[in-house]
């Protein structure tokens, strides 16, 4: 195989990356402000995927379907951060993973009920459907969508976080929640809403998901664990960190396939330990 | 009378609750009722899984993804040897325990040095790691379709017979609850409560959280091999499903059904657990919704598990002296 199809193979590979992404961004937003590691993350991006499904397939308007699914996994998000965390944010960091697991199990099996056992898809719109040619490499439309996407949610989440007086609050509670309270900042607000902004964009990944891959139970199983494995790389709470290592993953694991099809993520994942071996706080954690 | 004294001390409600436990699953084999042993078996080979899984959750208070790596290890380890090397299974279970030893090592290496939640997502990416290479291998594992014709005849002993299987199984299960038991009232047990309750004060008095924790993993991953061990040999087939992290996560909840700061929790949880999933997941296809909902009204309400809710009842009647369940 030539450098060149390597390269094209990357290239059209970074819109898993810049899927992956959007599906850590939230986790890394929540775990960073809130301190829970969100279990339940892949199953509201799965959740996302479902309600894309059911509005697209209904109203036949893509945008419109992917704003209401983004907004109604965010609210779900919401609703299950006021009943369930908020009750255990003062308990040892393995109950609030205990419970977000439990939260898991739950929309899992509710998605079997509502959805049913098989796989859902849908087709990409028309408009997005058609290809671009840029000297030799075709690049479809959708594809492109999702990339850009990515990439503007980065820059999206680096001005908020930076130049908005919202953002400097969220890092504040980020660096040191007792603090900010006694300033007057309601961090339980801030919480909510970190929870709602992250479990929206879970929605927002999975939603994009479902023009380009099936999806089934077992998906979220399968997702968290990538999820987790790009957040605990690019140490938790990282958010350059995570959009980085997310398109290196997502491009190293469709060339990986090229080379060694048996192996491809048992590579990856060795690759993940050895990185925690040298550098236990990941390659771009603080401490 | 110092030999007397160290007997009494180890006597305690536990041990009587445990002996009482055995004998009844001893009795079990004399009804001959096959669908009682079957589910008597699952209870003694899950019990040996949760019980082992929660030395590293209940005393050192760490929470694991990934046990299902271990289950797997034992599982595999006795069909790869049985099938390939030496047919034998008791021989097979026995050589569980080294590869187990040795898995336990390396993960611990990669896994203890971190904090808690790093533990708690290293587990399990290591547990589906092996997972994806038992998939993927299928020259060693057989893939997905997993391994058949695990021997319950070989050379030494015969235990296609369905009562002795059940008594091989007893036996087992007596030898580790015992050794687990002991290890609970030894200086060791007490150490490995200390990681849980206050890991910190732990470098103060001399002694290391790395090597304590260690200690932990080894004797956690080696039990776990073990039940996964004794399954592979009770059903004859292993496939990677029992590598998977959900599998995994089935002895974390157990063991807090039952209550993971009591030494019999685990045990209580998987009577629990087995039954309700041999019995009623037959009837309700979507258990997994109730068992979820359990799970965060447990975290909600009752930490303790059954047997914290137990004592709190029993401390209401001014009972607490006479039980003394608590690790």
């Amino acid at each position: 195989m030539d450098l060149t199809s390597f390269l094209v193979q990357g290239l059209i590979n970074l819109y898993k990356g810049s899927l992956y992404w959007i599906l850590a961004l939230g986790l890394v937003l929540i775990f960073g402000v809130v301190r829970v590691i969100n279990f339940a993350h892949a199953a509201f991006y799965v959740t996302g995927s479902y309600l894309m499904y059911t509005f697209y397939t209904y109203t036949s308007n893509f945008i419109v379907s992917l704003i209401i699914a983004m907004i109604i996994t965010g609210a779900l998000g919401a609703i299950v951060e006021i009943t369930i965390i908020r009750r255990v944010y003062k308990l040892e960091t393995i109950y609030q993973l205990l419970a977000t697991f439990g939260v898991a199990l739950i929309a899992n099996e509710a998605q079997k009920l509502i959805w049913g056992k098989g796989v859902v898809y849908i087709s990409i719109p028309e408009t997005l459907g058609r290809s671009v040619d840029f000297g030799g490499i075709t690049i479809n439309y959708y594809v492109a969508l999702i990339i850009v996407t990515g990439l503007l949610l980065f820059i999206a989440t680096i001005v908020f976080m930076n130049y908005t007086i919202t953002g400097l609050r969220t890092r504040a509670v980020w660096r040191d929640p007792v603090m900010s309270e006694a300033l007057g900042i309601n961090t339980r607000l801030i919480y909510t809403l970190v929870f709602f902004t992250g479990t929206a964009l879970a929605g927002l990944g999975g939603a994009l998901t479902v023009p380009l891959i099936s999806v089934g139970p077992g998906l979220a199983d399968y997702l968290i664990v990538t999820a987790f494995i790009i957040v605990v790389i690019a140490g938790l709470g990282s958010i350059t960190g995570a959009y980085i290592v997310a398109i290196l993953v997502g491009v190293f694991s469709s060339i990986l396939v090229l080379i060694v099809p048996e192996l491809d993520i048992v590579i990856l994942y060795i690759i993940a330990a050895l990185i925690l071996l040298f550098r236990p706080h990941g390659l771009f954690g603080e401490r | 009378m110092y030999m007397l004294r160290r007997l009494r001390a180890l006597i305690d409600g536990n041990i009587i609750a445990l002996l009482l436990l055995i004998g009844l699953l001893g009795l079990i084999s004399f009804t001959g009722h096959r669908f009682y042993m079957y589910i008597a078996t699952l209870i003694m080979i899950f019990g040996i899984f949760a019980m082992g899984y929660n030395i590293l959750f209940g005393y050192a208070g760490l929470l694991s993804f990934g046990h299902g790596l271990f289950f797997g290890v034992g599982a595999y380890s006795v069909a790869l040897f049985t099938l390939n090397v030496y047919r034998d299974p008791l021989v097979g279970v026995l050589f569980s325990i080294p590869i187990a030893l040795l898995t336990s090592i390396i993960v611990g290496i990669l896994t203890l040095k971190h904090g808690r939640v790093y533990f708690a997502i290293l587990t399990l990416a290591l547990s589906m790691i092996f997972w994806s290479a038992l998939v993927k291998l299928r020259w060693l594992t057989g893939g997905s379709d997993g391994l058949v014709g695990i021997p319950k005849r070989g050379v030494h002993v015969d235990l296609s017979a369905p009562t002795v299987f059940y008594y091989f199984t007893l036996v087992f299960f007596a030898a580790i609850m015992l050794g687990l038991y002991v290890l609970n009232k030894s200086r060791y047990g007490l150490l490995l409560r200390a990681l849980g309750t206050n890991e910190d004060r732990l470098p103060f008095l001399g002694y290391s959280t790395f090597t304590l924790r260690m200690i932990a993993l080894t004797i956690s991953g080696v039990v776990s091999a073990l039940a996964g061990a004794l399954y592979a040999v009770f059903y004859s087939v292993v496939t990677p499903d029992v590598a998977y992290w959900t599998f995994g996560a089935e002895p974390l909840v157990m063991s807090l059904i039952g209550g993971s700061s009591y030494f019999l929790g685990p045990l209580v949880g998987a009577i629990i657990f087995v039954s309700l999933t041999t019995t009623v997941a037959r009837f309700a296809e979507y258990w997994m919704f109730l068992l979820g909902a359990a799970l965060i009204a447990m975290i909600l309400f009752f930490r303790g598990g059954l047997l914290g809710f137990l004592e709190s009842l029993v401390g209401r009647f001014k009972l607490g002296v006479y039980l003394r369940w608590r690790f």
